[in-house]
């Protein structure tokens, strides 16, 4: 063996190391793709400018559906000049250098007039000839250089939000300047106070006020009114109603003081509290609109097309084309795009996504296929026997969206502890008023009521809230989960039972070589014969070694196994019976390897070599290795988790025991129907988290309390949710239910802490001993003793 | 100090004029995108 020193190359476009036994400058093909994209047309610039590295994607697409007439009539608008405008969604927008490269496109490509990126939405509006260039030419380009393009949808949508935005920004923009103004004359009236002041400047100060004031946060204050309104019109309680009852208040008495001459103003203090609650909602609703655009980029999949194939030729058509009776072509690696029959060909699928099936399946001619399986290994001709929403997943689709559309919004901790607040409050006012009356002192009893509604208005409390859950959403999106919404979160915080979808949550989503019992050198030599298959048990036995000789002569038998040549060996790897069928000798303990793995149970493999058997591999889908500790850390939170998934009984027990969840808590062999109605029935007991990826959980988790999809899932499924994990393993699900307890904590904190103040400061309006400084000063404090609660949160941060 | 009753309305105007630019900046769109141009102004071309 030749000594070699190794020397870590790094990739020339990421900067990661680049795999062993890879002979070239870059760690994989996308990023080779990208940089030679970028150096072609001198744009080598880019590497200077960018902030982070990270390996390329490039899908090698056509993106021809964005030429069709259909789809530009839809998206595309032409101006005066005769140019086209559309929108994109570009995917792995990530810096500085990426605006740059996209902006730059005008320069590789004739006929692209401009390029303007919208670094927040991930978006870029494109403005071409389509004299001289075609839309997909310029797709292709973008995906050359790692951004996946996808059509923008929300146009409409974005263009009512714009308008929301703005409107907004606006009312931020006169409190602001109202605020500003204000205090100002408030430090003037302050030291007169105390400095002496004519009485004819105070009054003159006053009406001032009064005259900024009044318009000013009339205007600023709309959204708080139209909410408490609808609040009212509703019979629902909402914090806006307490808030607004604060502000009309504290105006009406402050402008009715001036005019009287004598009393207290409250413009300074209310102008603020005003300014505070619109800059939260701003910084809320700019949240929102990035989380939104996440989500709506995961679900902006270009139109799906099938390959019809009809008098001999092979035509692509949009999916809603394809009729019953008609044959599509499906090639390996394709999803299925029908329910039908296998008409040409012999295949293996994966159903995973369908049904939970772990193992795949063989299908020859004449065998029953599924719309939405995924074809592995060998092109299929396929009958189609029912088409569009008629196909299994087609209903259970719709089934998820009636099951979503009756989802009831839960009534938010906030709305329901504003709710008691304004009784509270406004009984207190009353008795205020009424205790004062009886004393003999009814104007002063108006007065003290009308202190009490202004000093209690629960500012901290509207401001606390929003901000705790834009924190916590904000930095849970940073680490790749997207909570659709404060609702989501408070559903994650109340632990209950959490159904666990087994493939790709608890294990690893793909078959791996477990146990190996026999002749360990027959690893490499089975290796080097499956390293050109795409069969799911040839990949796992190709990645347990690395081979150091090349196979030739390989034949692949399909549902059976595989024979080729190594070093002038023979190999045969395969079923037991395939393999033992052809093998002249075989070893006495052949038969007890194979009860072995079955057994615990895995699927067995026979590797032989020369014509005798010498080993015997178990495949199974492995066990995360984090997940023990995951499942340990949500019961620690009050989480009792089940398995239930739509693979084998066995599997799914086997699963369990690794993990510790008692039999009892793993079912297994569940029809998507089933899963649905565990979960109705479960939910009518406890809150329910359901967590899964494919289809066949979809409904589930449209009906269960809280819906939880993870990486890779399908369409459907990531739409039912309420959480989505870009990152699918159990422990992301543990620190995401972590963090939405503690999130909930703080809020908790925070609401305490402001209704102690208001406590105290209410009881001393009540006494009439408020002084008019110290309201001043209490207001804002209060305030930012909230503020800092809520941001220093340890929610979603580190490792939490 | 009569001065005041000069300069305060003076000054509110200038502050109605400040708010009526604000408006003009939000009608005419521009601050709906304020994360992209702070990255552009480092291309030097």
């Amino acid at each position: 063996m030749t000594a070699s020193l190794a020397i870590v190359q790094a990739c020339t476009h990421c900067g990661l190391p680049v795999p062993g036994g890879r002979d070239s400058d870059f760690c994989c093909a996308g990023c080779e793709v990208v940089y030679s994209a970028i150096a072609e047309h001198g744009l080598a610039k880019f590497y200077a400018l960018r902030e982070t590295a990270q390996p390329a994607h490039t899908t090698g697409r056509t993106y021809s559906e964005l030429d069709d007439a259909a789809y530009q009539s839809l998206h595309v608008s032409r101006d005066a000049a005769n140019d086209a405008h559309t929108a994109l969604y570009l995917e792995d927008l990530r810096c500085t250098a990426c605006v740059w490269l996209v902006e730059a496109t005008p320069r590789c490509i004739a006929g692209v007039r401009e390029m303007r990126v919208d670094f927040g939405r991930s978006r870029v509006d494109v403005t071409w000839d389509p004299e001289r260039t075609t839309l997909s030419a310029i797709a292709r380009h973008l995906d050359r250089i790692g951004h996946a393009v996808h059509p923008y949808r929300g146009l409409d949508r974005d263009a009512q939000r714009r308008r929301e935005d703005r409107a907004l920004l606006l009312k931020l923009g006169v409190a602001g300047a109202a605020v500003g103004n204000l205090m100002l004359l408030a430090i003037a009236l302050y030291a007169g106070l105390f400095g002496g002041m004519t009485s004819r400047d105070t009054t003159f100060f006053r009406w001032a006020s009064m005259a900024v004031a009044v318009p000013a946060l009339g205007f600023a204050a709309t959204p708080m009114f139209r909410t408490a309104l609808g609040a009212l019109r509703a019979r629902r309680l909402h914090l806006d109603l307490p808030l607004s009852i604060g502000i009309l208040a504290g105006l009406t008495w402050g402008s009715a003081n001036v005019i009287r001459g004598v009393g207290e103003i409250y413009f300074d203090s209310l102008s603020m509290l005003v300014f505070l609650l619109l800059v939260a909602r701003w910084i809320v609703l700019r949240h929102q609109r990035r989380a939104a655009s996440a989500a709506e980029l995961l679900l902006a999949l270009t139109p799906r097309r099938a390959r019809r194939c009809r008098d001999g030729q092979i035509e692509e058509v949009p999916i809603e084309a394809i009729c019953v009776q008609d044959l599509v072509e499906v090639r390996a690696g394709e999803t299925i795009p029908v329910d039908g029959s296998v008409a040409r060909g012999v295949s293996t699928l994966d159903s995973g996504l369908l049904t939970g099936e772990s193992r795949p399946v063989e299908v020859t001619i004449g065998t029953a296929v599924h719309a939405g399986t995924l074809n592995l290994t060998a092109p299929l001709v396929i009958v189609a026997t029912s088409v569009g929403e008629h196909t299994r997943v087609g209903a259970l689709v719709n089934q998820i969206e009636a099951l979503s559309a009756k989802k009831a919004s839960i009534e938010r901790l906030v709305d329901r502890i504003a709710g008691r607040f304004v009784a509270v409050v406004t009984i207190a006012a009353a008795l205020t008023f009424i205790g004062w009356a009886i004393a003999g002192a009814p104007m002063a009893g108006a007065e003290h009521a009308m202190a009490l509604l202004i000093v209690t208005c629960p500012c901290a409390l509207a401001l606390a809230t929003p901000l705790a859950v834009t924190v916590a959403l904000g930095r849970a999106a940073r680490r790749g989960i997207l909570i659709k919404g404060a609702d989501a979160l408070e559903r994650l915080a109340t632990p209950g039972t959490m159904f666990v979808d087994k493939t790709g949550t608890l294990t690893q989503g793909k078959l791996a070589v477990v146990s190996w019992h026999g002749d360990v050198d027959a690893r490499e030599l089975a290796a080097a014969v499956e390293a050109g298959s795409a069969h799911p048990i040839a990949r796992a036995l190709a990645a347990a070694a690395t081979p150091t000789a090349p196979a030739t002569d390989v034949h692949e038998e399909l549902g059976q196994g595989i024979r080729g040549t190594v070093r002038g060996r023979r190999v045969l790897v395969g079923a037991p019976i395939w393999v033992r069928n052809q093998c002249k000798l075989d070893r006495g303990e052949i038969d007890r390897w194979i009860s072995a793995v079955a057994r615990n149970p895995q699927t067995p493999i026979a590797i032989a070599i020369d014509g005798v058997v010498v080993a015997v591999a178990g495949l199974a889908d492995p066990v995360r290795e984090d997940a023990r500790a995951a499942i340990a850390d949500l019961a620690s939170i009050g989480w009792r988790i089940h398995i239930l998934s739509g693979d084998d009984a066995r599997v799914v027990e086997s699963v369990g025991w690794q993990l510790a969840v008692s039999p009892s808590r793993c079912i297994g062999e569940v029809p998507p129907e089933l899963k649905l109605s565990i979960v109705e029935s479960e939910r009518a007991r406890r809150p329910v988290a359901m967590v899964g990826d494919g289809v066949n959980d979809a409904a589930a988790i449209a009906a269960a309390t809280c819906g939880i999809a993870v990486s890779g899932a399908a369409e459907a499924a990531i739409e039912a949710a309420d959480v989505y994990l870009r990152d699918p393993s159990i422990g992301a699900i543990a620190a995401t239910a972590r963090g939405a307890t503690r999130t909930l904590a703080t809020i908790r904190r925070s609401l305490e802490l402001s209704l102690a103040y208001n406590l105290i400061a209410g009881s001393l309006a009540i006494a009439g001993v408020i002084h008019p400084l110290i309201a001043a000063l209490l207001m804002p404090a209060s305030s930012l003793t909230v503020l800092a609660n809520s941001l220093r949160s340890r929610a979603f941060r580190g490792n939490s | 100090m009569t001065v005041l009753y000069v300069v305060l309305p003076l000054a509110l105007l200038v502050v109605a004029g400040a708010v009526v630019a604000f408006g003009w900046t939000v009608r005419s769109g521009q601050l709906d995108d304020v994360d992209t141009p702070p990255r552009r102004i480092l291309f030097d071309d």
